[in-house]
């Protein structure tokens, strides 16, 4: 592993296939078991039911912020452009234990706060001088 | 004969482990030369503390027919560089379960099992890291471990949620939520931890002062977490020599009792992002069987070492290994309860625990853990240099995220 890592996700990359799709289509989509619980991250069987099946479904976009760190130095090359930035976890609104790490975007870092209303909105995710882009969810406080 | 029945919850469990209090003592304790980018290799530096761990135990090279280590960690001081370097080329018992990390506090336990079977006598540990020196290769520095999680990096990296201070940062402003947790309470544990490298001679940071004032003003790198919260990136490491508590009464220095042992772990492994108890550590599994097997409570413990990637991870697990309640471990870590004097002459009794003696991973050096043993044998010996006076029991907390150990050690 090299300091060139490729910083953009692999869409084709089966397991997660349905999530890039989602964001394609301008939807945050997550795995849900056939037992009704989601299935974050994916694996191959329910940590509930122990059921292999699920499938991909169109959730709200929505939850709230359980955290973040403001990254103030370049930690990971490819982010060295956009210090300071915002990352975190969003709790799903749907189910508040499925956690979706994402960059908070449109906003004043020093007005997050915990807990805050949240929601997803999707933008080509890119980075300077590596090729291509991937339609992502991010998030956004809830005004 | 069984240990205490393991703990259970909902995200994680102990590993149920036979009880082993008082079969092994460590009979010698070796440091290599610690410091940043050297231009030396991890195989070299092992050399270097196995070298000094055997003159420490007075015992040859020959002697030696057990080496721990870690495997897939980068190259390690294996049986073959063994051999090579000391020019032997004897039978060795191997097990890759040693090192550091959660192997620090469970390489006895292996050295135990191995003793009982006969499979050997006399057990070196060791670990050593060139990270320093290698730095510039490696995706996010230490990160590339988890860079090479497909899930973390499709899913966490693309949206800049990593490496390991971010993960930490993100843990500690949450851990700030729920409990109230500060800055100054943070930096204790920074200062605590460099007062003790300031007063510890193979301290990488031992000329470096850091004051709380100092502490707070610094700015953050991965807010709320300071440079200064962070570990050192460092060329290191050390090694310990294990026997029976028989053959020990014959060796140079006073054999250092193992009472206890546990060891835990988190389900969701090292995704912390979906840990369900997302401010506590796998040390709520591995400590409680620790405990009862060696016969005492967080009360006893004179000194302790804890795997101090940054400072909320040394945090949580004093609140998670009982030292204080849940939620207390930032109050419990004001002033200078952490210090080995406690600020001023200690007594038994007194608030808070000498904690990381030697400057541990933020001040001492990023060898990650095997130096902390190191300490914790010269503290129960009356050898260390910031000496806890009459230390009777030590205890160090190893960490990787997905486990959690403990080893409690008995003066001789």
């Amino acid at each position: 592993m090299t300091s060139r890592h490729h910083p953009l996700p692999d869409v084709g990359w089966e397991p997660l296939a349905g999530f890039w799709a989602g964001a394609a289509a301008g939807e945050l989509r997550l795995p849900r078991c056939g037992c009704g619980g989601f299935r974050w991250y994916p694996r191959d069987r329910c940590r509930d039911c122990g059921a292999a099946p699920y499938e991909w479904v169109r959730t709200s976009g929505r939850g709230t912020l359980f955290s973040w760190a403001v990254v103030r130095r370049a930690l990971y090359e490819p982010f060295a452009t956009l210090v300071p930035y915002a990352t975190g976890l969003v709790a799903l609104a749907e189910d508040s234990r499925v956690r979706i790490a994402t960059r908070l975007v449109d906003c004043d870092v020093e007005t997050l706060r915990i807990d805050m209303p949240v929601h997803a909105v999707f933008a080509p995710l890119s980075f300077p001088g590596v090729d291509g882009s991937v339609p992502a969810p991010f998030f956004t406080p809830t005004r | 004969m069984s240990a205490a029945p393991p703990a259970r919850g909902r995200w994680g469990a102990a590993t149920e482990l036979a009880d082993v209090s008082g079969e092994v003592a460590i009979v010698g304790v070796g440091e290599a030369d610690h410091s940043g980018a050297s231009g030396r290799d991890a195989v070299e530096i092992g050399a270097q503390a196995v070298e000094r761990a055997l003159a420490d135990a007075g015992l040859e090279p020959r002697d030696v027919d057990g080496l721990l280590y870690r495997s897939g960690i980068g190259p390690q001081f294996d049986e073959r560089a063994f051999h090579r370097h000391f020019g032997t080329d004897h039978e060795l018992f191997v097990s890759h379960e040693g090192g550091a990390m959660t192997w620090a506090a469970t390489a006895p336990y292996v050295a135990a099992q191995a003793i009982r079977s006969g499979k050997a006598r006399v057990l070196v540990n060791v670990f050593s890291v060139d990270w320093a020196s290698r730095r510039g290769q490696m995706t996010g520095g230490p990160g590339a471990f988890h860079a090479q999680e497909r899930m973390k990096a499709n899913l966490e990296m693309p949206f800049g949620w990593f490496p390991q201070p971010v993960y930490f940062a993100t843990i500690a402003r949450r851990h700030m939520h729920e409990y109230g947790t500060s800055a100054a309470q943070l930096g204790a544990i920074a200062v605590a931890a460099r007062r003790h490298a300031n007063g510890h001679p193979t301290a990488v940071l031992r000329e470096k002062p850091l004051s709380l004032e100092q502490y707070l003003a610094r700015p953050m790198l991965a807010d709320p977490l300071r440079v200064e919260d962070c570990c050192l990136i460092s060329d290191g490491g050390a090694a310990y020599v294990m026997t029976g508590l028989d053959r020990a009464a014959d060796l140079a220095k006073p054999p250092v009792r193992v009472l206890g042992i546990g060891e835990g772990h988190s389900d969701s492994g090292t995704f912390w992002s979906q840990q369900a108890d997302f401010t506590a550590t796998p040390q709520v599994f591995s400590a409680p069987g620790a405990w009862a097997m060696a016969g005492v409570t967080p009360a006893d413990v004179d000194v302790l070492a804890l795997y101090d990637p940054f400072t909320i991870v040394a945090l949580m697990q004093l609140e998670d290994m009982g030292f204080c309640k849940k939620g207390e471990g930032g109050p419990f870590a004001e002033g200078a309860s952490l210090h080995f004097d406690g600020g001023g002459p200690r007594s038994r009794g007194s608030s808070g625990v000498p904690l990381n003696t030697h400057g541990g991973l933020l001040s001492h050096a990023y060898v990650l853990g095997i130096a902390h043993v190191v300490e914790l044998v010269r503290q129960l010996r009356g050898e260390a240099a910031n000496q806890v006076p009459s230390a009777h029991i030590g205890v160090y907390g190893g960490y990787t995220g997905a486990t959690a150990s403990t080893l409690v050690l008995g003066r001789p």
